[in-house]
């Protein structure tokens, strides 16, 4: 066999061995998900600094975030109309973050590092994101976050995290939505 | 020169001056200039400004903030005289003026805000109003507000209801 004909055997098997077809039935199950009824002051944090309609707040995200002060899910609601987040918008928003990275998120919630999810080191901007720095390490609104994760959910630190991105706060009718500690 | 020197420099200058097909496609989709406005501080209102605005090679002097405020929410004519107050996640502040269309603008080369905003509008009569919630990352308002008022949009930024109320 000549070495021309060796070597495209050879580029020949390796490209052949680059193909692959997904097992018929490769569907991950996953094995843990973080606590659904503590979700809620969770979400009402990423709606309000994650969900704006400009960020998350629309379907062109892989991580998208429904709520009174970006998208809304039903067709008849319209920012701020009704003013809170509905339990369907709560429903997607959750499914949506656990949705993310299955199997990641089974290991966080098993006692992994929250910083193993991308949507955790996007947010501390460790890893980049067209937003920016969302929060950083430590603060109310990671601890919020981590917290959570880590089944452990602290609603007070997650309200605190929240109010502090509410423009006008003394004003603002979301005011009322937050979720007590 | 060399040949190598003007080769290199010619695929640096096409590389430069290469079209973006997705921006290229956005600024296709905001149509043609409205007859009778000349290109200039008044046209366009109610559109994206920093499609174009960009500072981008080639385009028109870049913009960090721009939009239009409307009379009311159903976009049919610009509130002149506004004051828009912006502020950014620093503590900045900046302030711009809507003009006869209702337009107004930041020039990034005078402004480059840290996300997220705040902002508020005042009319020459009236109260100041908030909006309730942040600007994430867009410095064009009609990236969001749009219209017409649905899951997706707020409708058109305006210092008046459809009932004469102010928005919230």
């Amino acid at each position: 066999m000549s070495f021309a004909t060796r070597l495209f055997a050879l580029a020949f098997a390796v490209c052949a061995a680059g193909c692959s077809t997904p097992p018929s039935d490769s569907r991950y199950v996953q094995t843990a998900l973080p606590n659904r009824a503590e979700f809620p002051p969770v979400g009402q944090l990423l709606a309000l600094r994650c969900g704006t309609l400009d960020c998350h707040g629309t379907t062109f995200r892989n991580l998208r975030i429904y709520g009174s002060a970006g998208m809304r899910l039903a067709a008849t609601d319209s920012p701020f109309v009704p003013t809170c987040d509905t339990s369907n918008e709560d429903d997607q928003d959750y499914l949506s973050v656990v949705g993310l990275e299955p199997e990641t998120m089974s290991a966080v919630v098993n006692g992994g590092d929250p910083g193993m999810l991308t949507m955790v080191r996007k947010a501390r901007g460790s890893e980049a994101h067209k937003g920016g720095q969302i929060w950083i390490v430590g603060d109310a609104s990671d601890a919020c976050l981590t917290s959570w994760l880590e089944g452990h959910a602290d609603a007070a630190v997650c309200a605190t995290a929240a109010a502090s991105f509410l423009p006008a706060p003394t004003s603002n009718p979301l005011t009322q939505c937050f979720v007590s500690p | 020169m060399s040949i190598r020197l003007r080769v290199s420099l010619v695929t640096l200058l096409v590389t430069l001056v290469a079209c973006d097909p997705v921006q290229s496609d956005a600024v296709a989709a905001l149509g043609g200039e409205a007859p009778g406005v000349r290109r200039g501080p008044l046209h366009r209102p109610g559109q994206p400004c920093l499609v174009c605005h960009d500072g981008s090679l080639g385009s028109p002097e870049g913009f960090s903030v721009a939009g239009t405020v409307f009379e009311r929410i159903d976009g049919a004519s610009g509130a002149n005289g506004v004051t828009v107050l912006l502020e950014d996640a620093a503590g900045a502040k900046k302030s711009a003026t809507t003009n006869t269309a209702g337009n107004f603008y930041v020039l990034s080369s005078q402004w480059h805000p840290r996300y997220p905003l705040t902002v508020s509008i005042s009319p020459p009569s009236g109260p100041a109003i908030t909006m309730q919630s942040l600007i994430g990352w867009s410095g064009s308002c009609a990236t969001c507000h749009t219209p017409p008022v649905g899951p997706d949009s707020a409708g058109p930024v305006a210092i008046e209801l459809e009932d004469g109320g102010t928005p919230p």
